[in-house]
């Protein structure tokens, strides 16, 4: 019979509550030496959405190039990122790795909405910058008082949805509409865009589906989709799942006009799509500069891209995504300079509150972006674009994305 | 025999006692951040617990018990985040309705065995994410529940937390938090695994004929194994909430339920004293393998595996097995010395 000795337990009990003295967390602007500067965040590196995490890689490529040519007020930039597989739960725990172990200056360029929403809270009650928000949710902006540490940088969806709505208004105004989404504010924001934008128009929505971020596929919902009858779809979804809704339609032998959401309208996504899937007559919107368009061939922001590319990425540079971070990035930069050479974690947020960058290389050209402390929306502008063949064309002007 | 058998508990207090002062003193030579990874590894600690006493010592295969944690972090977040309740006591709830949900589902188990009781467990654990997002208005859907700030919750996910008269950083707050907790857990399992209870798991778990006709009472027992190790497993699940600051459906994965099983397979079935090698092959290996093995798209996954194979080759009863070739030989040398 084992009984337990409540001497030696109560002992060891205690034990546990010894007095313990605890190393104060005294941090007034961490990550910042006189010689460099370290910011981190979280992206996609594995799992579903893992194409966003190529961002990172080009965005670590400008700071890379910026750091060989001088740095930022003679401190180089280390940017520090991590995958968190898209998973809400693993962006807060590696969110506060990268906060409390690698003590950095700010957070730059996290992916996903969801994600973001999940560590802005935290970000903002230590005052640690959220900063150039890879994610086009409206909430960075509209909720700017309660989150002031927190800036978006790519249009809105709600604006991307208002954008497809006016063309759907304008070009085919008998158009039978069905829409794929990811159900998360995401997908959701671009469909209450796409209804606002389509106005008295919304009632031609005749099916609407959604998947989840954890889903495996997203046929049945397809199938469900060409059921309805539509004559045109929307693809709200991101990563393979947008890749897969293209090879799903063309197996069902369904001949819609395609829009798909920019973040996942990457060239090389589109291209992966067409190996077996119907991808011709898509459209989409654009804001970066697209690097498998020749017209860019002779852009010296595209030279200076692809010269990034080879020197310090190491990857092939037809990848729209690794352009979007080093735009990110560019700005990154921009504000860094702007921030003046006591840089302290306010002064960052003065500089990306009052920005007006009108000469981002890696941004089509006429787009501006301009912030103020009041007008949280850095860039504004988009153009549509068109998939034939095997690569975008943009049509139209540049028009500006409303804010809804 | 009885002083032999009264030798060895002296030598495992002893452990226990080295065990406790160590993980008091600890923090002292952890980074702050740190801390908080060591408070994950109680939280482990705690489920390996519950899960060794269904698997290890009852002989029922659970791959579901990441849904049990589910429920229990689940319990507890929406306590605090919803309801504003203090998380302390949450925790014990946690437990609770946990356990309950174990003992629900150890009625309908009883009719199933090995293999099939394993996929019925998975089955859980599978399923639960959907239930999750189904009833979103309850649970917040795939948007989670954000517990960071509550007015009820300790340190509110940031802040410095006076305990005792102590002020510790919340990661500090979450290790002591986690660590007292699984220490007095570990106590309950001991004295409960050391006495009839314990007796009756196991005479199950090596034959149930056997155990039917000396007596015991078969299906009370097996469920009763099913709930208590759900009761751990939601408490650990609440501290997971609790560490996290945030639960949504991927926070508690299908294969957070296979690392449960892998880390009570690497601590030794059957044994109490190999689990903290469990719990810090759940938290660091996944990490390690990727750190210093290979950054390649699978390679992670790869050397997890080899390691994993190798661990149960090499030590077929796991750690506990190996501290017992150890141990075993020095305690009977102290035995007869004496």
């Amino acid at each position: 019979m084992v009984t337990l000795r409540s001497p030696l337990l109560l002992a060891a009990l205690l034990a546990l509550a010894l007095p313990l003295c605890v190393q104060a967390s005294s941090a007034a602007d961490p990550g910042v030496t006189s010689t460099s500067i370290l910011i981190g965040g979280t992206v996609p590196l594995s799992g579903e959405a893992a194409s966003g995490g190529l961002t990172a890689k080009g965005a670590a490529g400008y700071f890379a190039y910026v750091n060989a040519h001088g740095g930022v007020f003679k401190r180089k930039i280390n940017y520090k990122y991590v995958d968190d597989e898209y998973d809400p739960s693993k962006t807060i725990q590696a969110t506060r790795q990268l906060v409390q172990q690698d003590h950095v200056f700010a957070i730059f360029n996290p992916l996903g909405t969801a994600q973001n929403i999940a560590i802005r809270p935290y970000l903002n009650s230590l005052g640690v910058p959220q900063v150039f928000v890879a994610s086009g949710w409206g909430g960075w902006a509209r909720q700017y008082k309660q989150y002031p540490d927190t800036l978006g940088f790519i249009p809105t969806y709600t604006g991307e949805g208002i954008i497809y709505g006016r063309y759907i208004k304008q070009k085919t105004p008998k158009a039978k509409i069905a829409i794929l989404y990811q159900d998360d504010d995401y997908g959701r924001e671009l469909v209450s865009g796409l209804k606002k934008g389509l106005g008295s128009k919304a009632r031609q929505i005749v099916s609407q589906q959604s998947y989840d971020p954890t889903a495996t596929d997203v046929q049945s919902q397809i199938a469900r989709l060409k059921a309805s009858g539509a004559n045109t779809l929307m693809i709200f979804a991101f990563g393979k799942f947008a890749i897969q809704s293209f090879v799903f339609v063309k197996k069902l032998g369904w001949k819609p006009q395609i829009f798909v959401n920019a973040v996942a309208a990457a060239t090389s996504v589109m291209l992966l799509a067409k190996t077996s899937g119907q991808t011709e007559g898509t459209i989409s919107i654009v804001f970066f500069k697209d690097p498998s368009d020749p017209k860019w061939a002779k852009d010296p922001g595209m030279k200076l891209y692809k010269m990034i590319m080879s020197k310090y990425v190491h990857a092939d540079y037809k990848n729209g995504y690794y352009g979007a971070g080093m735009a990110s990035a560019f700005a990154m930069v921009a504000a860094l300079k702007k921030a003046g050479k006591n840089l302290t974690r306010k002064g960052l947020l003065r500089a990306v509150t009052h920005l007006d960058i009108r000469n981002n290389p890696f941004a089509l050209p006429g787009i501006r972006i301009k912030t103020s402390p009041t007008d949280r929306y850095p860039i504004e502008q988009a153009q549509l674009q068109r998939w034939h063949g095997s690569r975008w064309y943009s049509f139209g002007k540049l028009v500006s994305a409303p804010r809804g | 025999m009885t002083r032999q058998r009264s030798t060895v508990l002296g030598v495992e207090l002893a452990l226990f006692a080295a065990a406790v002062g160590v993980l008091a003193i600890l923090p002292h030579w952890l980074s702050d951040f740190r801390a908080s990874e060591v408070a994950y590894v109680g939280v482990y600690f705690i489920a390996i617990i519950g899960l060794n006493i269904l698997t290890g010592y009852t002989g029922q295969i659970s791959l579901g018990h990441g849904a049990f944690m589910a429920i229990g972090g689940y319990t507890t977040a929406i306590l605090v985040g919803h309801h504003s309740m203090r998380d302390l006591w949450t925790i014990p709830l946690a437990g609770l309705v946990a356990g309950a949900a174990g003992l629900l589902f150890g009625v309908p188990a009883l009719r199933l065995s090995g293999l099939y009781l394993a996929l019925a467990t998975f089955a859980i654990a599978v399923s639960l994410p959907a239930v999750l997002k189904k009833f979103d208005h309850f649970t917040g859907g795939t948007q989670g529940i954000q517990l960071f700030g509550r007015p009820n919750y300790t340190g509110k996910g940031y802040q410095n937390v006076h305990v005792l008269g102590q002020t510790l950083t919340f990661n500090n707050w979450l290790y002591y938090l986690t660590w007292t907790i699984a220490a007095v857990l570990f106590l309950v399992a001991w004295a409960l695994l050391g006495g009839r209870a314990g007796r009756t798991f196991r005479a199950i778990r090596d034959s149930e004929i056997a155990a039917t006709s000396s007596g015991v009472n078969l299906p009370m027992y097996k469920t009763l194994a099913f709930g208590i190790s759900a009761f751990y497993a939601g408490v650990a699940g609440s501290l997971f909430a609790l560490a996290t600051t945030f639960v949504n459906p991927d926070t508690f994965p299908i294969v957070l339920s296979l690392y449960l099983l892998i880390g009570a397979v690497v601590s030794g079935l059957g044994s109490l004293w190999g689990i903290a090698l469990g719990a810090l092959f759940i938290q660091y290996l996944p990490f390690l393998s990727s750190k210093y093995i290979s950054k390649a798209p699978g390679a992670p996954s790869v050397a997890y595996g080899v390691i994993l194979v190798l661990v149960v080759v090499l030590l077929p009863l796991g750690a506990a097995g190996l501290l017992k070739r150890i141990g075993v030989p020095l305690t009977n040398r102290l035995f007869k010395r004496s």
